[in-house]
């Protein structure tokens, strides 16, 4: 959830004409030029919850980057149903016989009832699902709210009223729903529906759909912030000196939107992740047999496990919550290392 | 006032009129023909035209659009199921019902899950964010900003199986939870609700009590407060007459936001719970490609955010004096 505090503070530190000035507030005794970039990077570094945090972030990123690799390792994969490989696993229901899921040196985080898939190797394939549908949808989105919401702030007039109405738009359709609605909509885009639907076009269908609705917090930001560069000086000099739209908005207003975006997309991701492990609890997202995150949850759901195996639901639960935690400190230790201004 | 109510109710119709072009859309091109479901088995070309017939979809789409804006305005006799009067979304094409009085027969269950789960939020969160800002710096602030912090990252879809599993499932301590209409039975409305408003309000709780907080503690930076606290005001009616008033804007904008969505359908708390209200309504529409359905319960929930947006808008009017409504 976007707050509306969160979203005070864009475009306090002003970059004029790429990274050059700002030397005056180094304190150091000999003068040395920082650029405000670096001096962001000085203040996170000294930000013991931000860096930690940052570390475990990184730490999710890289385990869904090397699940192939981290399952190699460990010798079984996010596929095999170990209820047919090896039944002695599992009694007559599906249930894993040894206590607490299952959990043994063979198996780390135990076995899932039903399929008896791996739930080591299910979680990392799932983490990198959906990380990989989270990072595109975020990438998608930075981009739409650049081009849209400076474009809005920048030429304001008729582009400007359009692109806010069409935010408010958008801003009214029920999400979810439309989320359940245009799934099986767009996937058929792409595969007729007698056929077996690829992975990769439901992974491409969640991207778009979440994209369709996530792009407009963004956007008005993007705006707003925009929309009040446009009147500063630098602007109006660059602008007299004879500079062309599209050279005022690469090199003078882009540098300064930085700081919101980079802000706003730490806090959007983690939304995203939610988002869309939702919609595969819901069972319009990503399917049995691919792995992923909220698929997890909603086989934890189900009757089976509820009434006879708690730890397993633990596994994608705890997970995502340190997830979503440590990315939401990071946006916090971000946000404060940009604009020191903003106290908490 | 009165100028502000106009101009924000024709804003909303005409996103609703939008919306419903987009879903009428959305329904052409799903996948599922309706009437390859209706008809059954023993399902010929023929009968699957004469069911076309009957729902209309043989006609050009612009043609079924006008018939729909038609029949929610003056309400229509022409359905075989019967007449329908003026809101008309016509009939469901999966259990042949009225789609009006469906989505209001539905709307208890929502409304009771909404309500009750934002009284206990509102209040919970509210008073823990205004006791962690009064308390800044102290333990009890550092426990409730780490302990909202780890709730409010938890999902409805993970702590609800789990509340189940616990409580239900294996203790048997309550019963699962189920919908029971308030007029008929309060004592079992209450105890099949229970678990979920539990779960509900937990997680909002927890975001309200960091929004509190937050919004607190920069409306206790403000100058005006400092101004009050200077002149030799007391903490105490500072706090609560200054700075609070200030701090609900933020609360309130996101208080209607969150009401309006919930309202609009609870989808993954009731799909959770098996709670059979709109959401779930409309969970059970798509995956039938029942158009009325859809259309009934996509306009319904837009309309909630929309009511509820304007709801706000008039709200800052009363909160913050500096707010003119034009």
């Amino acid at each position: 959830m976007t707050s509306p505090l969160k979203t005070e503070g864009g475009g306090a530190s002003v970059v004029v004409d790429g990274d050059k000035e700002s030397a005056k507030e180094s304190q150091t005794a000999q003068v040395e030029g920082r650029s405000p970039g670096r001096l962001m990077w000085i203040r996170f570094k000294r930000d013991r919850t931000g860096v930690i945090s940052a570390y475990v972030v990184g730490f999710f990123f890289l385990i869904g980057l090397l699940a192939p690799l981290i399952s190699k390792l460990y010798g079984k994969d996010p596929y095999t149903v170990y209820a047919d490989e090896r039944p002695e696993l599992f009694d007559s229901a599906g249930v894993p016989v040894q206590p607490n899921g299952g959990i043994s040196g063979d198996f780390w985080f135990g076995l899932e009832p039903g399929n008896g898939y791996d739930v080591f190797t299910k979680l990392i394939y799932g983490i990198r699902t959906s990380l990989m549908i989270s990072l595109a949808v975020t990438v998608a989105v930075v981009l739409t709210g650049i081009l849209l919401g400076v474009t809005a702030g920048y030429l304001g007039g008729k582009a400007d009223f359009f692109i806010g109405r069409v935010i408010d738009f958008l801003l009214a359709i029920p999400a979810q729903l439309f989320f359940i609605a245009s799934m099986p909509v767009v996937v058929s885009l792409f595969v007729s529906p007698r056929d077996e639907t690829p992975t990769y076009v439901r992974v491409v269908a969640l991207i778009a759909v979440q994209w369709a609705l996530g792009w407009m917090s963004l956007g008005r930001i993007l705006r707003g912030t925009t929309l009040s560069l446009r009147e500063r000086e630098f602007i109006e000099a660059a602008k007299v000196s004879g500079a062309s739209s599209r050279r005022i908005i690469g090199k003078e207003i882009l540098p300064n939107v930085v700081t919101p975006l980079l802000v706003q997309s730490t806090y959007l991701l983690p939304n995203f992740v939610t988002a869309e492990a939702g919609l595969s609890f819901l069972g319009v997202g990503i399917v049995e047999p691919t792995p992923d995150w909220g698929q997890m949850f909603s086989k934890a759901s189900t009757e089976l496990v509820l009434q006879n195996d708690l730890t397993y639901m633990f596994f994608p639960g705890v997970s995502m919550i340190i997830f979503v935690v440590a990315f939401n400190l990071l946006g916090d230790s971000v946000r404060d290392a940009f604009d020191p201004k903003s106290a908490r | 006032m009165l100028r502000f109510l106009i101009r924000r109710t024709l804003g909303a119709v005409v996103i609703l009129f939008l919306l419903s072009i987009v879903t009428f859309l959305l329904f052409f091109g799903m996948p599922r023909d309706p009437a390859l479901m209706m008809c059954g088995k023993a399902c010929t070309p023929a009968n699957i035209e004469n069911i076309h017939h009957v729902l209309g979809l043989d006609k050009s789409i612009p043609e079924q659009y006008w018939t729909f804006l038609h029949n929610i305005v003056l309400g229509s006799d022409a359905f075989t199921q019967g007449p329908c009067p003026a809101p008309c979304f016509g009939y469901s094409y999966n259990t042949n019902e009225a789609v009006w009085p469906t989505l209001m027969d539905r709307l208890p269950t929502t409304v009771s899950l909404t309500l009750g789960a934002a009284c206990v939020f509102l209040l919970v969160g509210l008073g823990t964010g205004l006791l962690a800002a009064w308390k800044r710096g102290t333990l009890i602030d550092k426990t409730f900003t780490a302990g909202s912090m780890v709730i409010s990252s938890m999902q409805i879809y993970f702590l609800g199986p789990l509340v189940l599993a616990v409580f239900v499932y294996q203790s048997h301590l309550f019963d699962k939870p189920a919908y029971n209409p308030f007029t008929a039975d309060p004592v079992n409305w209450f105890s099949g609700l229970i678990i979920p408003w539990v779960v509900l309000s937990t997680i909002f709780a927890a975001q309200y009590t960091r929004m509190a907080r937050s919004s607190m503690v920069e409306q206790l930076q403000e100058e005006h407060v400092r101004t009050a606290r200077a002149k030799g005001m007391s903490r105490r009616y500072v706090f609560f007459r200054y700075a609070w008033r200030g701090s609900l804007i933020p609360i309130v904008t996101i208080f209607g936001i969150d009401l309006g969505s919930l309202l609009g359908g609870a989808v993954i708390t009731e799909y959770t719970f098996g709670l059979p209200g709109l959401g779930q309504l409309a969970v059970q529409s798509v995956a039938f490609s029942d158009l009325p359905l859809l259309l009934g319960v996509m306009l319904f929930a837009a309309t909630m955010i929309l009511l509820f947006n304007i709801i706000v808008d008039t709200c800052y009017a009363f909160i913050d004096p500096r707010v003119r409504l034009a």
